[in-house]
């Protein structure tokens, strides 16, 4: 119990000191400005490759509005996963190659694990404005079919939910191990998330790749995310086959939970020992610009 | 005659941004906008001098040196090195300079030590195989030749403050200036660069240093002549000889007692020109230091005490240093 | 040798050798340099595909796909450079050297030109490799083309770093804002016509927009009709920008020099 009541202190410290950091960093309106700007122009690449190919004076194919509502959803919630990637990475690596604090907070008596990830719930907050305004673009001027039931809701939210828990714990694997490399700032997160991007079924079905990468995506809980979040969402792209159709809503979600349970296991565990071998390798403050 | 470094009413002011709380409050002392870090100075600094400028935390010896190597420009007044103009001339003094200070840890921490000094002479037009044969000579010098080519970024901080030594004497400058160059650096460490110092200045007739420091006694050991500074203003320059003689009439004593409760009573005392106290934090004693012109004040200065009902510790008469000559200009001790 | 020149082209070659050493002493940086852009490059592919796209789009992408490495270097490696350096405490030893700030950069260019190539180069052997593009064209054009955008761009890139030293901590933010907007209005994954003529336009203030739409006509002649302006005009506004940019550095960098000389900003470590 006090265990759990010195996490909980630590974490709405580490919030509040994120909270902090960000927003002094620039003004706030620049960086909320700066956070949204980057995922909706990552769309916009989209919106513009589609519409590139079905326009006569190019492309010129057939028009696939659910190919289109396929990629956009996709795409819209694979906002959260930059961002929650980027952000815990960076708490981690700005805090080693700027402030040189990590020392002092590394050595303070607190979880260091629970301080990452609270530091990244500032990013979950802005995350979260870019998806929805992203969604309502692609709602009300692009003409994107999204149709959330009322029924659906509670299961939208579980979804949501498991998935975000998910993605923190992939960040804090990938901060763990950035513990041990060089200066990756826009390197090793971003290729990490670029294999989500790639693998997951963000933006196209998995069953374009070929078997060996068919399997990757499988073996990612993220695909499975995806998957889930365009059946309630947008339940008439369930017309393109992905591969993963034939399983039914319930197993999706059972294999949802438990595999981000493991996740959420394996990223404790990563981190301590990431954690441990820095310290053997003395390497927890390094500074390798050149 | 040439001057190394000549300042004439030398002024800098800093503007400070101040935070969005403070601008809510009334301006007090603490809180002005401006920091004068450098208050009509004046000096003159010969051609093959070793100058020292000594003076505590935040007198402005830094911010003379940011000067003097082009960082920084004047507000107010001028300056010359090597008898070009800092705000006009600024590529025949760097041709001519370096600068080198305590702190530094400057570089890149993927290059070895040898080659990051390496890097740093092409700035300066030093041919590559000059730079590489100096390098290995001054590594030796500061004995860091083992090191010289592990990457930087392994090397501990003393060996990065020598890897900055080599590097600034690596060009071979006319005039360097160092700054508190012995900064954080053991015992050993600090006689070799002050013996370095001292020796690259005698034996070259042409090359000046000007050097900053809190350590009365490498300013005291080193220098041919010493300015002391303090809040921006430089309140004497002379050799430490005769800055010593100005307090020779005079004597020195240390006191080490309990706390008083009011330390005001001494300046009423006669023949006292000027006193500094600090406490020690360990022993919880107050440590005193009284430049006195009148022997007689010596039973004035221990009535005060005894008064008080306090204990002496211990009590001393020494010879001045260049230590009791910045109290009784200052009334405050240097560290 | 003239002392002037000398000096620079050593102060060039001093600045350029960490950046060339680092990229090679640091093999893991190498990995997620290459490995990131071939998987934007695979994502895109896929998209095409998955709408039937011809198989020039594919070309598109992989071009597109090489040249981030050049954005990406110009954006944290020029552009945001000086303000590391000043983090790092290198600054005010630059700051303090003889050598024109410019052979600074210019060095810090050379350098990043080396390791991005390298880059770029394996990025296109991959994205060849692992998708079907149309069949390649080699025309000469693509070697003036090529050269005069990267002048124009790290000289872009030297006038930011000028401008950055002063933004202190925002400058890592702007070079972030610079990556998904400018793929987007610079058409790094499709032809920048598309975003309409004015968008376009607009957006060839950025050297790699119109260096992009050049080497797409050259490199995929049956869709040359998708360019913005034919190749010899885009290689004219080009050069002009290559001077422009440059010049506009070397303006930037000596009034921001002295800005930061008289406010105290060149030493000050922690804003
Ligand atoms: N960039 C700056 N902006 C504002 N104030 C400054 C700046 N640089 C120095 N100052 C102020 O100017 C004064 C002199 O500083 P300076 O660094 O020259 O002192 P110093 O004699 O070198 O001290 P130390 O012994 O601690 O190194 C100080 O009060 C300092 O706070
Ligand atoms: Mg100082």
């Amino acid at each position: 119990m006090a265990m759990i009541k010195r996490h909980w202190k630590t974490l709405k410290t580490a919030a509040w000191l994120g909270w902090q950091m960000e927003s002094n960093w620039t003004q706030p309106f620049l960086f909320a400005v700066y956070s949204i700007l980057k995922p909706i122009a990552a769309t916009m690449i989209l919106v513009l490759m589609y519409w590139v190919v079905i326009n006569p004076g190019y492309g010129g194919q057939a028009e696939n509005a659910i190919m289109f509502s396929f990629l956009y959803v996709g795409n819209a919630f694979y906002i959260f996963v930059g961002q929650m990637l980027f952000g815990i990475f960076r708490v981690i690596q700005g805090d080693r190659e700027w402030y040189q604090t990590i020392r002092n907070v590394y050595i303070a008596p607190i979880s260091y694990y629970v301080y990452v990830v609270a530091r990244a719930l500032t990013q979950l907050v802005i995350a979260s404005i870019a998806v929805v305004i992203t969604l309502l673009f692609g709602v009300f001027v692009l003409g994107v079919q999204i149709s959330l039931a009322v029924t659906d809701i509670p299961l939208f939210l579980t979804i949501l939910v498991i998935g975000l828990v998910g993605v923190s714990a992939m960040g804090v694997i990938l901060g763990g191990i950035s513990f041990l490399t060089a200066k990756h700032m826009h390197g090793m997160n971003e290729s990490v998330a670029g294999i989500f991007y790639l693998f997951c079924g963000v933006l196209f079905p998995i069953s374009m790749f070929p078997v060996w990468g068919q399997f990757i995506s499988r073996a990612i809980p993220l695909t499975y995310w995806f998957e889930a979040l365009r059946r309630v969402l947008a339940p008439e792209t369930l017309q393109i086959p992905t591969s993963l159709t034939q399983i039914d809503t319930g197993l999706l979600m059972l294999i949802l939970l438990s595999s981000t349970i493991v996740l959420v296991l394996v990223s404790y565990f990563v981190f301590k020992g990431a954690d441990y071998l820095a310290r053997r390798k003395g390497v927890i403050d390094m500074i390798t610009s050149y | 005659m040439n001057y190394a470094v000549e300042t004439k009413n030398l002024c800098r002011v800093f503007k400070r941004k101040r935070s969005r709380k403070e601008r809510k409050q009334e301006p007090t002392k603490e809180n002005q906008k401006e920091v004068v870090a450098l208050d009509d100075v004046n000096i003159q600094v010969k051609e093959g001098e070793l100058f020292g400028l000594l003076g505590p935390n935040g007198a402005g010896k830094t911010t003379l040196i940011k000067i003097l190597s082009t960082l920084l420009l004047p507000t107010k007044g001028e300056a010359w090195v090597a008898g070009h103009n800092v705000a006009e001339d600024t590529f025949n003094i760097r041709m001519k300079i370096n600068s080198v200070s305590g702190g530094e840890s400057s570089g890149y921490g993927l290059l070895t030590a040898r080659e990051n000094v390496w890097m740093f002479s092409q700035f300066y037009d030093v041919p590559s195989k000059v730079a590489k044969q100096r390098a290995d000579d001054l590594f030796k010098t500061f004995g860091l030749y083992e090191k010289r080519n592990q990457k930087m970024r392994t090397l501990s901080t003393g060996e990065r403050q020598k890897m900055g030594m080599v590097r600034g004497f690596i060009t071979d400058p006319d005039i360097i200036f160092l700054d508190e160059p012995t900064l954080g650096l053991d015992v050993n460490a600090s006689r070799v660069i002050r013996r370095f110092v001292a020796d690259w200045v005698r034996e070259h007739e042409k090359k000046t240093v000007l050097l900053t420091t809190h350590y009365m006694m490498e300013a005291e050991e080193l220098c041919d002549r010493v300015a002391i500074i303090d809040k921006g203003k430089v309140l004497v320059c002379d050799t430490p000889e005769n800055l010593k003689k100005t307090v020779r009439r005079s004597s020195t004593l240390r006191l080490e007692i309990d706390p008083l409760k009011d330390y005001s009573k001494f300046r009423d005392i006669p023949g006292i020109r000027n006193f500094s106290k600090k406490v020690n934090p360990e022993t919880n004693r107050s440590e005193l230091v009284f430049v006195i012109d009148d022997e007689a004040a010596v039973s004035d200065i221990l009535s005060v005490v005894t008064g008080e009902g306090k204990r002496i510790h211990e009590l001393r008469k020494t010879e001045p240093t260049l230590e009791d000559v910045f109290v009784s200009l200052v009334g405050r001790a240097l560290e | 040798m003239n002392i002037h020149l000398r000096l620079n082209l050593r102060a060039i070659l001093g600045r350029a050798y960490p950046r060339v050493i680092g990229s090679l002493r640091e093999p893991s940086w190498i990995f997620f340099e290459i490995l990131l852009p071939v998987l934007a490059i695979a994502a895109y592919v896929f998209i095409y595909q998955a709408l039937e796209a011809p198989p020039e789009f594919v070309g598109f992408v992989i071009l597109g796909g090489a040249m981030t490495a050049f954005w990406l270097n110009v954006l944290w490696s020029m552009a945001a450079q000086l303000y590391w350096e000043k983090e790092i405490g290198n600054l005010q030893l630059y700051m303090m050297a003889p050598m024109s700030r410019m052979s600074l950069l210019g060095g810090m260019a050379v350098g990043g030109i080396f390791g991005s190539s390298i880059h770029a180069s394996a990025t296109v052997l991959i994205g060849v490799l692992l998708f079907k593009g149309p069949a390649l064209v080699f025309p000469l054009m693509l070697i003036p083309i090529f050269l005069v955008t990267l002048i124009a761009l790290y000289g872009m890139g030297m006038m930011f770093a000028s401008l950055y030293l002063m933004w202190g901590r925002e400058a890592w933010h702007m070079a972030s804002l610079m990556e998904e907007p400018i793929y987007f209005v610079s058409g790094f994954y499709f032809p920048v016509k598309a975003l309409g003529f004015w968008v376009a336009l607009s957006a060839s203030v950025i050297p790699i927009t119109l260096g992009l739409d050049s080497m797409r006509q050259l490199l995929f002649p049956s869709v040359a009709a998708w360019g913005l302006f034919p190749v010899e005009i885009e290689l004219g506004i080009l050069v002009v920008l290559a001077i422009i940019f440059p010049i506009m550095a070397r303006i930037a960098l000596a009034r921001m020099e002295n800005l930061a000389r008289r406010r105290g900003g060149l030493t000050l470590r922690w804003q």
